[in-house]
C-alpha cells in the first residue's frame, strides 16, 4: 500500500516535558517502539528545535519551564507544529489553577493539535502528529517560509 | 601536471587545489540543501542549549580537548602536581636539568664500565 500524500517527507519532532509526571512521555516512547514504530513512516525525535517540524508538548507549563518553553518556541524554524500531548497540558489536568505552574501551554504559546488523555494512548499521539503533518501542509501552501 | 614525485609520496599543487575546489564545493551543496527559511536576528539562529539562556561566556560550555583525559589527570593528581612545579617556563632551569641529568648519566656509565 502506497504512503498517503501527507508522509512526502519525513516530520522531526522535537519532544520537550514542561512538567509531566513522565506519563504521556513514556507513552511518546513506545509510539517510538517496534508495536508502533512511527520510524517507519519518516516520524522520528530530534534532539534539537533547530530541527524540528513538529514541538510534542507534555505537562503542564511550570515556573521554571516558562521561559525554555518560549525559547524553544522561538528556536523552531517555520513553518512548525505545536502538538500538546495529555491533560496536564491541554488543559491544565489536576494541576489545575496550580500556583506553581503558569497553566496549560495554550497560555504559553500557539498550539495547533490537542491529544487529551491520562495519559495519551500511543494510537492518539501518532493521530495528533499526523494531524499536524496536515497542518504543516497548510502553512506551506500558505507560503510560510519554511 | 608538473609535480614533486618520489619514492616516499606525490605532491603536486594543481591537484590539491582542485581536491580544495572540490571539497568546497560540495560544501556548497550540502548547504544549499539546508532549510532557507530560517529568520536571521531571532531565536532560529541562535544557539540551543536545551532552552536554556546563552551564557556570556558561552565559552565556558565547550567541550575542550582537556576534558577527554580529565580522569588520567585526577586520577593521577599527586604526580601532575609535582610534574607541573618543575615546568618552570624558564630557560635556565631546564638547562640545569639537562646538565643535572647529564651528569648522572655520566656517571652512572662511568660506573657501569
Amino acid at each position: 500500500m502506497p504512503l498517503p500524500r501527507s508522509f512526502k517527507r519525513a516530520l522531526w519532532v522535537f519532544h520537550i516535558a514542561t512538567g509531566s509526571c513522565n506519563g504521556c512521555d513514556i507513552e511518546i516512547v513506545a509510539a517510538l517502539t517496534p508495536r508502533y514504530d512511527v520510524e517507519r513512516f519518516g516520524i522520528m525525535l530530534t534532539g534539537t528545535p533547530r530541527h524540528a517540524d513538529v514541538l510534542l508538548i507534555t505537562g503542564p507549563v511550570t515556573r521554571p519551564m516558562l521561559p525554555r518553553l518560549k525559547r524553544i518556541y522561538d528556536q523552531t524554524p517555520d513553518p512548525k507544529a505545536v502538538v500538546v500531548v495529555g491533560s496536564c497540558g491541554c488543559t491544565g489536568g489536576v494541576f489545575y489553577e496550580s500556583y506553581n505552574t503558569v497553566g496549560p501551554v495554550d497560555e504559553v504559546i500557539p498550539v495547533d493539535i490537542y491529544v487529551p488523555g491520562c495519559p495519551s494512548r500511543p494510537e492518539a499521539i501518532i493521530d495528533g502528529v499526523v494531524k499536524a503533518v496536515t497542518k504543516l501542509e497548510t502553512l506551506e501552501k500558505a507560503g510560510v517560509s519554511g | 601536471m608538473n609535480g614533486i614525485s618520489s619514492g616516499f609520496g606525490a605532491w603536486n599543487p594543481i591537484a590539491w587545489a582542485l581536491l580544495f575546489i572540490g571539497v568546497v564545493a560540495i560544501g556548497f551543496v550540502l548547504r544549499s540543501l539546508g532549510n532557507k527559511g530560517y529568520k536571521r536576528g531571532t531565536g532560529q539562529t541562535k544557539v540551543f542549549l536545551s532552552g536554556n539562556e546563552e551564557p556570556e561566556d558561552s565559552g565556558a560550555l565547550h567541550v575542550r580537548g582537556r576534558h577527554l583525559y580529565w580522569g588520567m589527570v585526577e586520577g593521577l593528581a599527586g604526580y601532575y602536581r609535582r610534574v607541573k612545579a618543575l615546568h618552570t617556563g624558564i630557560l635556565s632551569d631546564y638547562a640545569a636539568w639537562f646538565v643535572g641529568v647529564l651528569a648522572v648519566v655520566f656517571v652512572i656509565l662511568a660506573l657501569v664500565r
